[in-house]
């Protein structure tokens, strides 16, 4: 399962939520992240005996990967620590991308029958790490590398074995973004978006709070002043929730639509502070996500 | 040409950074200087925060007031690739038509991370000559690795220049270059045999670049005066939340790496302003049901900001307790331009960058 979104849309949260409902429903689950492991670290204080963390970083990934392609460590060694390749690889981002994959692929590998969850890099287009396995096997035509990217296709991005959600928020512009990147990955990647997972939608009103607040607003004096203070605030909050509702009707529900029905969309609500990975898991349980 | 003051914000994703950098660059404007603002968080909020449109050029923004000049400059992510290339081979039209063609450059152009960084930066370069501006912001994208682009010139210009391009490029010229040969070396036979054909166009493709490394170098002179001079200032976008804590930790470490330390950190939405209106309504008795769930829920959320906020800066303080913490309101508002508008009258920036 690649859980992938922006960054700050609170993608790692509904990872980690994801990997302690599977964790808790099958008994045994995997989560994986990229990088130096911190998010696992600050999200999994109490991690259940069934769930396994794994970390895997970018920076050491191609020379661990490119072991499966030259044969052994050594001769990938060779061909790559040296004086030519070591600054090639730092300067192309693919190379690493690749390496990256592999590692993961070998993740699932080594796990099976168990779910694992991928808290995918938050990079701009974190798409183009989906892609970047069938790019190389058409790159290539034939050879190692090619024989790589076409294993990382069947054993790891093809629609037998991978699901993927995107996280997103209730705004107009990153909804928009965020349904482009559903189409690429369903025209290049070749799998479709399972589920949305809006995240921070705004509560509703409580219902006439804000008709109390306009006709409480007309009495004189100081009251009458702090009621228009709160009617002026209330219309703010109406109108962002206004916005918003609007915003998912007309692109995500439409969405949807297209789809046949249900795009697998979950709302999560909007709290002063983000809520813990158990509360997301809860909340994705409740809502059919999990 | 006088060197533009510099001002770079960086930060993780969702804490607001475009929103800090636009108010900063508005109330740089409103005290009469002349502004650019970059935004290369590909998320295109500025454009919705600012009115500014995608494109190569930088456009006239309007202001409050005063009597300075606010430009915007936003490129297109999908463009990146094409303008960078046409800005390096800008003396060799030639060599855009054989890149074009190169089946490595193809699959690049569908999208490189590093790459719309550099373009803007040299976009930048352009629009700072053009408009005459003495202020550039510079909203670096939603990301950790945000200033890594920063060395990338650098160690492109040193692999150009390096043993490794010669020999790059002399692989493509070989003629049996599909199957590996006796005259080649280890290697090089291992390399062609991992990569099969596509090791022809890995090599062009060194050959083309291998030309205009005089304009890497450039690059690497642009990037280095705007972000990388002592007087360059850094400032950091966080939210009261430990993601964005170790982010912004994370950041400290990699700009030490270039030897540059952040001038304060600005931490959005700290808090929400006293409410003097709530209070009289709480004490009021003419309160519907209605009315008195809203209060509870606006002092509930108070609190909770205010004591993330505490956390936030009380662990901030410990670690870094010569950084200067900046804490600006929460601001609701439905159009996002209300916010920035409102955020550059609380910042009033250029009296902030005094008082330091």
């Amino acid at each position: 399962m690649f859980v992938t979104g922006k960054g700050g849309v609170g993608k790692t949260t509904v990872a980690v939520g994801l990997a302690l409902a599977a964790a808790e429903a099958d008994g045994e689950a995997v989560y994986v992240e990229f990088g130096d492991g911190a998010s696992g670290r600050r999200l999994l204080r109490n991690r259940p005996n069934g769930l396994e963390c794994v970390v895997i970083d970018p920076s050491r990934a191609v020379v661990k990967a490119a072991a499966s392609v030259f044969g052994s460590t050594m001769l990938a060694k060779v061909a790559l620590d040296n004086f030519a390749m070591r600054p090639l690889i730092r300067a192309a981002p693919a190379i690493r991308e690749l390496g990256v994959l592999e590692l993961a692929r070998q993740v699932v590998e080594k796990h099976p029958g168990k779910r694992v969850v991928f808290d995918m890099p938050a990079t701009g287009h974190s798409v183009a790490w989906l892609k970047v396995a069938r790019q190389g096997r058409e790159l290539t035509g034939r050879g190692p590398v090619h024989d790589l990217c076409a294993r990382l296709e069947e054993e790891l991005i093809s629609p037998r074995h991978a699901s993927i959600v995107v996280v997103t928020l209730p705004e107009r512009l990153v909804l928009w973004e965020t349904l482009s990147l559903c189409d690429t990955v369903e025209k290049e990647v070749g799998l479709s978006v399972d589920r949305l997972v809006v995240n921070r939608v705004p509560h509703a009103l409580p219902a006439g709070a804000l008709d109390d607040a306009l006709l409480l607003s007309k009495s004189p004096g100081p009251i009458g002043e702090a009621a228009q203070e709160l009617a002026a605030l209330l219309c703010v909050r109406d109108a962002i929730r206004e916005q918003v509702m609007q915003a998912l009707d007309d692109t995500v529900h439409r969405y949807g639509e297209e789809r046949g029905g249900d795009a697998g969309l979950t709302l999560l609500p909007l709290a002063a502070k983000d809520p813990t990975a158990a509360t997301a898991a809860g909340g994705l349980r409740s809502a059919g996500a999990a | 040409m006088n060197h533009p003051e510099v001002i770079v914000c960086v930060g993780g994703g969702g804490v607001g950074k475009t929103t800090a950098s636009a108010a900063i660059a508005l109330s740089l404007a409103n005290s009469g200087r002349r502004v650019l603002i970059v935004s290369i968080d590909p998320a295109r909020r500025l454009a919705d925060a600012m009115g500014v449109e995608l494109g190569t050029q930088a456009r006239a923004l309007s202001l409050d007031s005063g009597s300075g000049q606010l430009y915007g400059l936003m490129p297109n992510p999908d463009d990146a690739l094409r303008t960078f290339v046409e800005f390096l081979f800008e003396e060799e039209p030639a060599a855009v038509e054989r890149l074009l063609q190169n089946r490595l450059y193809q699959v690049l152009e569908a999208a490189v991370p590093g790459i719309h960084e550099l373009a803007a930066i040299s976009l930048t370069w352009r629009a700072i000559v053009e408009h005459e501006v003495d202020a550039v912001v510079i909203d670096t994208a939603p990301s950790r690795n945000a200033v890594d682009f920063i060395s990338y010139p650098k160690s492109l210009a040193k692999l150009l220049g390096g043993r490794a391009v010669g020999w790059m490029a002399a692989i493509g010229k070989r003629t049996s270059i599909v199957s590996p040969d006796d005259r080649m070396g280890r290697v090089e036979q291992l390399l062609v045999r991992a990569l099969g054909p596509v090791a022809r166009d890995v090599a062009g493709l060194f050959a083309e670049m291998a030309r205009v490394r005089k304009r890497f170098i450039l690059l690497n002179e642009h990037t280095s005066k705007l972000l990388l001079r002592p007087e360059t200032r850094y400032f950091l976008v966080a939210s009261s939340t430990a993601a964005a804590r170790d982010d912004v930790g994370y950041l400290i470490k990699k700009l030490g790496k270039l030897d540059m330390t952040p001038q304060a950190i600005l931490l959005n939405s700290a808090f929400v302003p006293e409410r003097e209106w709530a209070h009289v309504l709480e004490a009021a008795s003419v309160t519907t049901a209605a009315i008195d769930e809203v209060l509870s829920t606006l002092t509930l959320d108070r609190e909770a900001r205010q004591r993330a906020t505490a956390r936030f800066t009380k662990d901030f303080s410990k670690r870094y307790p010569n950084l200067p913490q900046v804490l600006l309101p929460f601001v609701e508002a439905v159009e996002p331009r209300s916010i920035v508008h409102a955020l550059a009258q609380y910042l009033d920036f250029p009296a902030l960058v005094a008082s330091r």
